[in-house]
């Protein structure tokens, strides 16, 4: 017991890297359960599948159960498994007909039990097991296999190409014996290839109904999105822009109602973005996170489509252009995108005391050298002046593209 | 403008409303209130007001299935005389649009201070049209100008002439009419004319990008 309390005690101590958990890994022999628990236990994955072999149906039974309520290992890829199940189902089922199928035609035909040799018992036995392999192959390659990366939909339509052709031949043996008598028993045995046959196209159907599902999950998703986007398009937006309303353009409240009125839009509306966004999101997001900062309130409108990207020279020169217009000017910030499929053109514009060039700071200069430099290394062009009617400053960038494309 | 403007609040949210009311100028007299389009059209019967500040989304809205409540307001209520002013929680394009097709005289987005709607009120009350940055550029985009199309003659409906879109441009950048008219050295008047005509474009022109554009982007 003492002994006991010192081991718990250490390894409160030094905290011992925590057991796996228990789950299937992607990257399997056949479904990840060996592997899976051979990793948990911190065992080697032979020893796990040595006991279940040795374990008999006991261990059969037990790896049917993890295969069934293991999950996967976290993870988006599909899994792959490196033992062709579907082949090796496919050629037993095969090798199985061959001691069966020459029993058809020539009576006096070689088997491997010799004409006779096989009862009729036992011949029900193989082509029965014949028909369960045949059909689980084609099983394993439609519901399996086909959404394995390594095997894909070709596959799939190979294993059941070559189940249909097994399970045709030994159709057509038995339609010959049924045609020369055989009662009840051979009529049986007739249609077992017939329920074989159903059964790899069933997985068919399966597969649909499961598209199926699939896409009314989807949908469901996507109206409940559309509808809690409607209820908050209703009161919360509502209330966020009557927060700015009340507040005044430039006080606190109506920053904070502004930026989170943007957020919630973005979310409701947007969906995911790409990494590298075009111009005008970019420069949004970023006017979202400047009015978040500065007394400010940034306009952004954007007219055509640009090749322009948010990692590109422009985007850095106008977001210099924002920053310096949110830092000194304040207010209202009108920032105009245009672009086209040879130029994008960016105006930034706002109403603060002006700028005197000579008067202007060092530091500013620096940052105006920036934009101006930027531009025009890349070939473009960007000019500063005074607004209209002298009031505030207006950066105009511009890059044309030859050609239509430029980095 | 010295004479006060009669207006009527259509809005679904009464603190809206009451906001709105409280935030406007002295010179905009609030004569109706109305919550959906039913009491909205039977309150612009009655007061017959100068100016109808209109929610783009209200509850109540019939006839054409996706039509948002404003839409089914303005048409309800023609033959009118009062002009419409759509206010927008910074909208879909689609949406702003077709209000606007509708007879809206311009649209507002709802963050804009009383002195903003104030201005815009009497400017409609004026027969102007008010037009938004963005809705000037959601123009030049779906009329074609950022692609080099332009009108060859005045009145074409479904582009712009050179002057329309160079006001439309100074609008996109945030200037005012008066900026606008001291740019260009035009007048005001002219300035105004200019955006009213290319309100009526947006209202009259089939050009199928219209609908197009409106549905595939938000304007805000």
């Amino acid at each position: 017991m003492g002994g006991m309390t010192t081991a718990v005690r250490a390894a409160a101590a030094i905290a011992p890297p925590p057991r796996p958990s228990l789950v299937r890994a992607r990257e399997c022999l056949v479904t990840g359960a060996a592997a899976g628990l051979a990793r948990h236990l911190d065992v080697p994955a032979w020893l796990v599948r040595t006991v279940l072999v040795l374990l008999g149906p006991v261990g059969a039974l037990f790896y049917v159960w993890l295969w069934a309520f293991v999950p996967w290992e976290s993870g988006v890829a599909a899994p792959s498994r490196r033992v062709p199940v579907a082949w090796i189902l496919t050629s037993a089922a095969f090798l199985l007909s061959l001691t069966y199928v020459p029993l058809y035609g020539d009576p006096y035909a070689w088997t491997l039990w010799g004409y006779g040799g096989m009862s009729s018992a036992r011949a029900m036995v193989v082509l029965v097991v014949t028909v369960f392999m045949a059909a689980g192959a084609g099983l394993w390659a439609a519901l399996v296999d086909r959404a394995d990366p390594g095997r894909g939909v070709r596959h799939a339509f190979l294993v059941r190409l070559a189940v249909f052709a097994l399970l045709a031949l030994l159709l057509y043996g038995e339609l010959t014996r049924l045609a020369s008598g055989g009662g009840t028993v051979q009529l049986v045995r007739t249609s077992l290839p017939l329920v074989g046959a159903a059964v790899v196209l069933s997985s068919t159907l399966i597969l649909r109904f499961r598209e199926l599902s699939g896409e009314r999950v989807r949908r469901i998703k996507e109206e409940q999105r559309a509808e809690m986007a409607a209820h908050l398009h209703d009161s919360v937006l509502q209330t966020l822009a009557l927060i700015q309303n009340r507040a005044g353009a430039s006080s606190e409240a109506a920053r904070l109602a502004r930026a989170q009125e943007r957020e919630l839009r973005s979310w409701l509306y947007d969906g995911d973005a790409p990494a590298d966004s075009d111009l005008p999101t970019d420069l949004r997001d970023y006017a979202g996170g400047l009015e978040l900062d500065y007394p400010v309130r940034i306009d952004v409108v954007s007219a055509g489509e640009s090749t322009e990207r948010a990692s590109g020279e422009v985007a850095a020169a106008a977001r210099e252009a924002m920053l310096n217009a949110a830092r000194h000017a304040g207010g209202e910030i009108s920032v105009y995108i245009e672009g086209s499929a040879t130029s994008v053109d960016v105006y930034v514009r706002d109403r603060g005391g002006g700028f005197d060039p000579d008067a202007v700071p060092a530091d500013r200069l620096g940052v105006r050298e920036s934009i101006v430099g930027r531009l025009r290394r890349i070939g473009g062009s960007a000019t500063i002046r005074p607004g209209a009617g002298g009031s505030g400053t207006e950066v105009h960038l511009r890059l044309t593209q030859p050609g239509g494309r430029h980095g | 403008m010295g004479d006060t403007v009669r207006v009527v609040i259509v809005d679904d949210h009464s603190i809206f409303r009451s906001g709105l009311r409280a935030d406007l100028d002295p010179s905009v007299d609030v004569v109706g209130e109305a919550a959906d389009v039913a009491s909205a059209i039977a309150v612009i019967a009655e007061t017959a007001p100068d100016v109808v500040l209109l929610d783009v989304h209200l509850p109540g809205a019939t006839g054409v299935a996706d039509a948002t409540g404003g839409e089914t307001v303005i048409r309800g209520s023609a033959p009118t005389a009062s002009r419409f002013l759509a206010l927008s929680v910074s909208d879909a394009a689609e949406d702003v649009v077709r209000v606007i097709r509708a007879g809206a005289r311009g649209y507002i987005t709802k963050g804009s201070s009383g002195v903003e709607v104030s201005s815009a009120v009497h400017a409609v009350a004026g027969g102007d049209a008010v037009f938004s940055p963005r809705l000037a550029g959601f123009v030049l985009d779906a009329f074609g100008a950022v692609a080099g199309e332009t009108a060859v003659v005045d009145d074409e409906l479904d582009r712009l002439s050179t002057r329309e879109q160079e006001v439309m441009r100074l609008i996109a950048r945030g200037y005012a009419y008066k900026e606008v008219a001291s740019e260009l050295f035009i007048s005001i008047k002219t300035v105004e004319t200019h955006v009213s005509s290319v309100l009526r474009k947006l209202q009259l022109s089939s050009r199928h990008e219209l609908t197009v554009w409106a549905s595939e982007r938000r304007l805000l």
